[in-house]
């Protein structure tokens, strides 16, 4: 079992630093000069004088070999040093460190909703297949399923605010219990949930038409507890394995609703970083995400031989 | 009651295999389920609409969506400008309609280029599994679908928009051929081409399955064994096999792929204005929305119905395609 | 008077699917008594697994009883309030099914699929469940069953989850057996084995067993009586040494004859009964085997024949069928 997370461990040091490689090197061979960068941005008449940008260029390290470079910040990385912002020239651990437990709050609350609230809609939805509740909930996870965060965060806040007026402009972050966050965490949950309602509900339909459930039923047990017991762990095995999908959802749907709504979390650092071209920031963050994808992955790995034993035989199989 | 299962043990093997090869009528049946669902007809007929609007789009709009008119900014809906106007004068409508030619050319494009490399690479893999080759691919697809893609994307955009430009001024320097200063294409490249590189994964890893399950089949290897060349076996079992899921998945690709490049162009780093996409609209209308809504319901509604009609779509394709026992 | 364990009359199961309504079991009428063994024989789609699970009500969610009565112990099934019916299924009536591959929940340990009906009906404690279920796994004869009692069905083989299937029927020590084709799914050999441990604990426990089949061969030598079942109907009943001797519904003779035998006095044609069973869609108004019958005369066409003795002193054996096939006469 330790064997199994440790081989998993080593198999995401090496997918994480050839992400890091692929996106340095395109940052490094396409995005321009950070120096020049700088210069361009600054207010006022600062002169570009070039033996001046030169000089900082090779304080900065920027005239030596890519790899070597890149190995400088690999190697700073792992000290826990992310470098210093170009835009702002703050420390880029502090800068994630203030945005992150923003996202991190709308990320968590989201999660919860998602799962619980998803799961309970995906069984109703099932329990009451084909008839007009199941017709609702479904319809619903079908419709919204495709419909983006920046579509249906505008509409709904144009809709709750202008034209039902009950409620007022969700802009800024006015922490996490706040009437404000109300819409946009709406938002940020509904597309995912979707993913999780059918997953639900075609998990439940699938188990109450197996055999063994016939067989549960014949030993005359009571219905509670072959819902409990019996249909559990079957429904939650699929629903389960799909975190890592929502997670990657979340991190998307965050990276958008932030800019829709101002809300200074992480995905708005992402994409100022990116249209700025400051990419101490943008390497750091994409560390982060790939990091909190691929961890996620290993956690879903480690749950579902709990809930479903044959999972564990399938995989000491194929590793 | 007749038992599908009491039915298949009652006869041999070979009968069995036989019934699981796709008949004629499966695509009739298919046409039958597909009908049915009112949702999936609908959100057909919409796409319909929404790529004959592309295609038409320049010879019906009623006015230049680039015309700007500073002195009827900001106009509501009205007979003249069905949408209203934007807060440079420029009709609404019209934009939209143009919104519509990006997002079918760059979804289309994207959709095809990314089933291509994915074909390609998924049958590579499926007619090399066990060896490293294979090992290789599985891994890469693994990882990029890993990535939250939407933040690769846009690096991979961000960075690589630079080098583009500097390489077409390069060439029309050298050149002097004008289609060189037409860095409108850039984007509309640059777009197409990254949200492709995201896409392919999918596509790969649904063909290989698709490749490696239906050549396990008895009825395949039953035909491997009596001769029939590899050509053979892909025109006669694996093509039409996989078409079910590889449709779904087309029309899938299709709806992400015009989502994406709307997010793209709504953050700023793909199509740019002037030239209209949805996602630039609905940007450009965040920043009045509280003066002017229309500036940002209009294209907002538009892209929000055309996703709802691509998922209705596919769910409507896949229960038609893959039907399932016990719905 | 009677010590019928179970008196089944004319029960009447129908599946609806979209508009189409299947009359599966058409008013059959049986019943059996206490430490008999009883086999229920005919081929697929002849409706005799719906009948028997119509019994404790586990047909699939499509199908409704629509009529009868399911007298056991001298209550009816139909009638009883909830609550006493479940703890009748699972402890006065046991339940092996046909394919034990999918029948184990295989996400639950095979200790706690055995102690769930000991501990909802017999109200055992935990332990002295377990204990009980590796007492039991131990009598359907699978090794070290305390170990493998922390065990998931993917670790057992086709026979021995049968096996495991069996124990769970037979946990509450119940009056009746109802084994829906315990061996279809299973290879000969592991057949062969199942049918001696169904033997077995018969005479162990003194259960009554009801067994399922369309093997003909496999009731030889196991039952005490035969009901043969055609298109929802019951065609013929005997002991099953009659019928095998004096076999006299058309079909139960063709039946017989469509079994191959590795020795015999001369080597019969292999016959095979000529066309197939009928679509279930209507209730026949007539016999339903007049189709494929050779004896058929123009009586069988007008009205289903009704079940009638054809022994002398008692009602042992039992004949649906208007033509008595030594006279071809209509009786």
């Amino acid at each position: 079992m330790w064997k199994y997370l440790g081989n998993r461990l080593l198999r995401w040091i090496p997918t994480v630093l050839i992400v890091l490689l692929v996106v340095y090197a395109l940052v490094f061979f396409g995005a321009g000069d950070p120096i020049r960068l700088i210069f361009l941005r600054a207010p006022g008449d600062i002169a570009y004088n070039p033996e001046r940008v030169e000089a900082m260029r090779e304080a900065a390290g920027l005239n030596k070999p890519f790899l070597v470079q890149f190995w400088n910040y690999i190697s700073h990385l792992v000290q826990g040093d992310f470098g210093n912002s170009l835009l702002t020239g703050r420390s880029v651990g502090s800068m994630i460190a203030k945005a992150f437990p923003i996202t991190l709050q709308m990320g968590l609350a989201a999660g919860v909703f998602i799962t619980i609230i998803g799961t309970i809609l995906g069984i109703i939805a099932a329990l009451n297949h084909n008839q007009w509740v199941d017709n609702i909930i479904s319809g619903f996870a079908m419709g919204v399923w495709g419909v983006p965060v920046f579509v249906s965060g505008p509409l709904l806040m144009i809709f709750f605010v202008k034209v039902v007026r009950i409620m007022d402009v969700p802009y800024g972050w006015h922490g996490i219990f706040s009437t404000r966050t109300i819409l946009p965490l709406l938002v940020m949950t509904i597309t995912p949930m979707a993913l999780v309602i059918r997953q639900a509900r075609s998990a439940l339909l699938q188990v109450l038409s197996e055999d063994y459930i016939r067989t549960a039923r014949s030993k005359g047990i009571p219905n509670i507890q072959i819902l409990t017991r019996h249909m559990l762990k079957p429904i939650l095995s699929p629903v389960v394995s799909q975190v890592g999908l929502i997670m990657i959802a979340i991190l998307n749907n965050a990276v958008l609703l932030e800019t829709v709504f101002g809300i200074p979390g992480v995905g708005n650092l992402a994409v100022d970083s990116i249209t700025t071209s400051d990419y101490p920031v943008i390497l750091a963050l994409v560390f982060i995400g790939s990091t909190v994808v691929l961890m996620s992955n290993l956690m879903v790995d480690l749950v579902l031989p709990i809930l479903d034993p044959r999972a564990l035989a399938r995989k000491e199989e194929t590793d | 009651m007749k038992n599908i299962n009491e039915i298949k043990k009652n006869k041999t093997n070979y009968e069995n295999a036989i019934q699981d090869a796709p008949t004629e009528s499966f695509l009739k049946d298919a046409f039958t389920r597909f009908i049915a669902n009112k949702g999936a007809v609908i959100g057909l007929v919409l796409i319909s609409i929404l790529f004959l609007i592309a295609f038409i789009g320049p010879y019906i709009t009623p006015y230049d969506f680039l015309a700007q008119n500073i002195e009827e900014r900001n106009q509501g809906i009205s007979w003249q400008h069905p949408f209203g106007t934007d807060d440079l004068g420029r009709d609404i409508l019209s934009r939209v309609i143009y919104g519509a030619r990006t997002a079918v050319i760059i979804s289309l494009s994207v959709t095809l280029l990314s089933f291509l490399i994915g074909i390609v690479i998924g049958s590579i893999g499926a007619y090399n599994v066990g060896t490293k080759i294979d090992g290789f691919i599985v891994w890469l697809i693994d990882v990029t679908m890993s990535i939250p893609s939407l933040l690769l994307v846009i690096v991979l955009n961000t960075s690589l928009k630079p080098l583009f430009i500097t390489w077409m001024e390069s060439q029309y320097l050298s050149t002097k051929n004008p289609i060189f200063r037409e860095t409108i294409w850039v984007d509309f490249i640059l777009v197409f081409g990254s949200i492709a590189l995201i896409k392919w994964p999918k596509a790969a890893r649904i063909i290989r399955g698709q490749i490696l399950s239906i050549r396990n089949k008895n009825y395949v290897k039953a035909a491997i064994a009596s001769g029939v060349s590899t050509v053979g076996i892909l025109r006669k079992y694996i093509i039409p096999n996989s078409m079910g899921p590889v449709i779904v998945l087309f029309s899938a690709t299709l709806g992400e792929a015009m989502v994406f490049e709307s997010a793209f162009s709504f953050l700023g780093v793909g199509v740019r204005p002037p030239m209209p996409s949805w996602g630039n609209m609905i940007s450009d209308g965040l920043r009045v929305w509280h003066l002017y809504p229309h500036i940002l319901a209009a294209p907002a509604a538009v892209l929000a119905i055309m996703s709802m009609a691509y998922s209705f779509l596919g769910d409507g394709l896949n229960d038609a395609l893959n039907p399932r026992q016990w719905k | 008077m009677d010590n019928k364990l179970l008196d089944v009359k004319n029960l009447e199961t129908v599946f609806k699917q979209r508009k189409i309504i299947i009359h599966a079991v058409n008013g059959i009428s049986f019943s059996i008594k206490k430490g008999e063994m009883l086999g229920v024989v005919g081929e697929s789609g002849c409706g005799k697994s719906v009948s028997m699970l119509s019994i404790v009500n586990l047909i699939p969610p499509s199908g409704t009883i629509k009529n009868g009565q399911i007298l056991f112990e001298g209550q009816d099934l139909r009638k009883i309030n909830k609550h006493d019916f479940y703890s009748i299924r699972g402890n006065k009536i046991g339940i092996i099914f046909q394919d034990p591959i999918t029948s184990l929940n295989p996400f639950l340990k095979i200790g706690i699929q055995i102690s769930e009906g000991l501990i909802y009906h017999k109200k055992l404690s935990k332990n002295q469940a377990m204990k009980r279920s590796a007492e039991l796994l131990d009598l359907v004869g699978i090794a070290n069953p305390k170990e493998r009692l922390n065990e998931y069905p993917h670790q057992f083989s086709g026979g021995m989850r049968q096996r495991v299937m069996i124990a769970i029927a037979i946990s509450c020590e119940p009056e009746l057996l109802i084994a829906d084709e315990p061996t279809t799914a299973l290879d000969v050999t592991i057949q062969a084995q199942i049918m001696e441990l169904i033997k077995n604990l018969r005479s162990r426990l003194d259960t009554s067993i009801i067994l399922i089949t369309h093997d003909l061969a496999l009731v030889a030598g196991m039952v005490d009586r035969v009901i043969v079942m055609y298109s929802g109907f019951i065609v013929e009943e005997a002991l099953v040494n009659d019928l095998y001797d004096n076999p006299q519904h058309p079909y139960t003779i063709s039946l017989l004859k469509s079994i191959p035998k590795l020795r015999g006095q001369t080597a019969s044609k292999l016959l095979s009964i000529e066309g197939s069973p009928p679509e279930l869609l209507e209730k026949p108004q007539f016999c339903p085997f007049a189709p494929r019958c050779k004896y058929n005369i123009e009586k069988c066409w007008q009205a289903t024949p009704p079940m009638r003795s054809v022994s002398e002193d008692n009602d042992s054996h039992k004949v649906a069928c208007w033509v008595n096939k030594k006279n071809g006469v209509e009786k």
